[in-house]
């Protein structure tokens, strides 16, 4: 890939790059077709963040001719910090840099940087990178029920009344106002931290649509950066977003990029929507976020699966590899392996999305769950199970995530804590015995408790 | 105004002696005349004094060689050298002329002392680094020879400070042998371009790689970082580049620690000139300006680490 951006527009990728600084520790370039893409994810697997620029943002823009290998094009993971300080002074960006060279060529692990500056100064920077698979988020924006078209500095003029410490922020829609104050977990020191709260009338947006009343609460920090991308480029920003507990999309775009930031929100233990599921099992499939990164030779030390619970298929953020092989799902393949991943690959369904790229069927992927010893109380007649072909194991999994969802004695002991994250994990893990309710989705920051398929099996075998 | 002077006056009292004096009825035609009418009796026991209306004229140069705690100080008619080097394979060099000071006396063809740079600058700074206009220290330093400590009188808005500070049997600054004979290559540029690369240069690489040919890439700075490398290239048509002259392409490195100190001197430079002899050596000699327009130098001469050809 070989891209020349003139002098302007070497700024507007550098803000771009400090947006995505906010977001995560690792930055994938992804030379497409429609654009250059950077993409971005937290460490938590809570947060996404994509800058694509279209072909037109750029002097020039080659992908490449088809080289000898044959390859498609190379897509590179990044480290931030190692890229940031290329961008980090934007002002010196602004006077002397007068065009900027980026290419990507086969043969070398490096990503080549030149900015041809004032003075007949040339600055070339060569960054390592891995090659990686990228993530992708998968979001349904036509089918959230609230949307919200802010101009350029509304939200983030309304942001700054927040602390910059201030973690995490609850946006509440109705049909008559829109408010945003701040977030505190639990009933800790309610005489110490400042409430802030901030409303705002419908007419101040330039689009304002709220089909479900609802309050999302979601992390601020991470959506600065696109806030304050927005504010220099003058763009309106738009929010979509649905029901307490699902995702969130904050997107710009004008004629030549396009930005989002897509936000898991916190559920509410005390909430009960109307999208519980009862307690016999819902013949839906799960909804998932699924992170993962498939490598080209299938070693994904580290990723998991993460599990949100949401009503609608189409709504849920799931990230997918964009390149995931199209396999028939082996009948019984699942084998007491720990690693799940390698699995995956293999046996992957291809289906298609809102968005036409390809996501994880939840029921295969369950099929991969290592075989276990199940206690007779937690059977569930096969007729429950989306999938008639399940292994037990999966059917053990199946009805304890949907039992889990519906106990009610599991709201005590939620706390802010953290969401099942079902996850492979390398190394034999000891999990300890999480509260049952630890399924309902409340991704945050600090901590991602993740644990294996078949450890949940066994506690609740105890 | 009188001066209480030790007894011994010597330099077995350890560090600096501070005294405070309250200045006598005398004292305003100091504000105008800071130091200059003590009694020429004094004067003749020093071998060296030497007065600055500003002592930041002093203190700013020697901030930029600082980033050992002794320096050298070597004093002939010409000026004052101040020397400080670093594990024998870099040397940095502050020139004030005789001319920079208001009063420049020396008894000595040569007189030489080291002493604690650190408490040096300490004391020239005494009453603060505040720059209000029009308020300047004023400084007298005075030396009696061999044994003596160093005697700083330093005044500003009527308050006197006295300052001894011991001094040491000077060691012999290495002698790099850089002469212009075997210079291979030279370019002087304006500080201005290379104050950025340096302050953008990855510090996650050991060395700092410089180029000098007579053709592409002509001047080059390159690091080898952890994250991958960089190269800034200053082409020879570049309007920041005063003179290039390089007669064959040769390529050094230098340990970025080592360098690093270089760029309090560059931050307060105009112009640089960066010179390579054929043993790889570097020496980088800096143009300052200071606060009254006056030119001083200062240079450093680095050993290469390795060499590439």
């Amino acid at each position: 890939m070989d891209c020349v951006l003139d002098g302007n527009c070497v700024k507007a990728f550098g803000k771009a790059i400090h947006a995505l600084s906010r977001i995560g520790d690792e930055l994938w370039l992804d030379p497409m077709v429609r654009g250059l893409a950077l993409r971005s994810v937290n460490s938590a697997h809570s947060a996404y963040a994509c800058f694509l620029f279209s072909p037109l943002f750029f002097q020039q823009y080659n992908l490449g001719s088809v080289s000898e290998e044959g390859n498609e094009t190379i897509k590179c993971k990044l480290v931030i910090k190692s890229v940031l300080p290329l961008f980090r002074c934007l002002s010196s960006i602004e006077r002397n840099v007068k065009r900027c060279q980026i290419s990507i060529s086969a043969p070398c692990d490096r990503v080549m940087i030149r900015f041809f500056c004032r003075h007949g100064i040339t600055k070339t920077h060569n960054v390592r990178f891995q090659e990686s698979e990228a993530l992708q988020a998968v979001f349904a924006s036509h089918l959230c029920p609230n949307v919200l078209k802010a101009p350029a500095r509304l939200l983030g003029d309304m942001v700054t009344h927040f602390p910059v410490s201030q973690e995490e922020i609850t946006l509440s829609m109705t049909s008559l106002r829109v408010s945003l104050r701040n977030y505190f977990e639990g009933a800790k020191d309610h005489i110490k931290t400042m409430h802030t709260e901030i409303s705002l009338h419908p007419e101040e947006f330039d689009y304002f649509q709220v089909g479900v009343d609802s309050d999302i609460t979601f992390c601020l920090k991470e959506l600065r950066g696109l806030l304050a991308f927005a504010e220099s480029h003058c763009l309106p920003v738009s929010v979509h977003s649905s029901a307490t507990g699902r995702p969130v999309c904050f997107s710009v775009e004008d004629m030549v990029l396009e930005a989002t930031v897509v936000l898991a929100t916190l559920i509410d233990s005390e909430i009960r929507g109307p999208s519980q599921p009862t307690e016999t099992p819902v013949p839906t499939t799960p909804r998932w976020i699924l992170l993962q990164q498939f490598q080209p030779d299938c070693s994904t030390s580290g990723s998991f699966v993460a599990r949100f619970a949401s009503c609608h298929r189409e709504e849920c953020v799931v990230c997918v590899p964009r390149c995931v092989h199209a396999a028939t799902l082996p009948v019984g393949s699942c084998e007491a392996r720990s690693n799940i991943p390698h699995d995956i690959t293999a046996v992957t369904e291809l289906v298609t999305s809102s968005q036409d790229s390809p996501i994880i069927n939840p029921p295969a992927l369950m099929q991969l769950l290592p075989q276990t010893d199940i206690p007779n109380e937690f059977c569930v007649p096969d007729a429950a199970c989306p999938s008639t072909s399940t292994t037990p194991a999966s059917t053990v999994i199946c009805s304890l995530l949907f039992r889990a969802l519906s106990s009610d004695e599991d709201d005590d002991s939620c706390a802010a804590g953290l969401n099942v994250l079902a996850c492979y994990s390398d190394g034999e893990e000891t999990m300890e015995d999480y509260p049952r309710s630890f399924l309902l989705g409340e991704v945050t920051q600090d901590a991602l408790h993740i644990l294996t398929f078949c450890d949940v099996a066994q506690s609740r075998s105890k | 105004m009188t001066v209480e002077e030790d007894e011994n006056g010597s330099c077995d009292t350890p560090g600096a002696i501070l005294q405070n004096i309250r200045p006598t009825r005398r004292s305003t035609t100091f504000a105008t005349m800071p130091l200059s009418t003590q009694s020429q009796a004094d004067d003749e026991q020093y071998v060296l004094v030497a007065s600055l209306d500003n002592a930041r004229n002093l203190s700013n140069i020697l901030k930029a060689i600082t980033f050992k705690d002794h320096a050298i100080f070597t004093a002939t008619p010409n000026g004052l050298k101040v020397t400080v080097e670093d594990s024998k394979c870099l040397q940095a060099n502050a020139f004030i002329q005789a001319e920079i000071f208001q009063e420049y006396t020396i008894k000595e063809d040569l007189v030489g002392f080291q002493i604690n740079l650190t408490v040096l600058l300490d004391c020239l700074n005494i009453f603060g680094g505040s720059t209000v206009p029009g308020v300047s220290t004023a400084l007298r330093m005075c030396y009696r020879g061999y044994g003596y400590p160093l005697t700083l009188f330093l005044e500003e808005a009527g308050v006197v400070t006295v300052c001894k500070i011991n001094t040491q049997e000077p060691e012999e600054p290495i002698d790099f042998e850089f002469c212009s004979n075997n210079v291979t290559n030279k370019v002087i540029l304006q500080s201005e371009s290379l104050k950025e690369a340096f302050s953008e240069l990855d510090m996650t690489s050991e060395v700092l790689q410089i180029t000098m040919s007579p053709s592409q890439p002509y001047f080059r700075l390159s690091t080898f970082g952890s994250s991958g490398n960089a190269h800034y290239d200053y082409s020879k048509d570049s309007d920041m580049m005063e003179l290039f002259r390089c007669t064959k392409t040769q390529t050094n490195r230098y340990k970025m620690s080592l360098l690093k100190p270089s760029t309090k001197a560059l931050a307060l430079s105009c112009k640089v000139s960066v010179r390579t002899d054929s043993r790889g050596f570097l020496s980088l000699q800096y143009l300052v300006r200071n606060d009254d327009g006056q030119i001083c130098f200062v240079e450093y001469y680095c050993c290469p680490d390795e060499e590439v050809d």
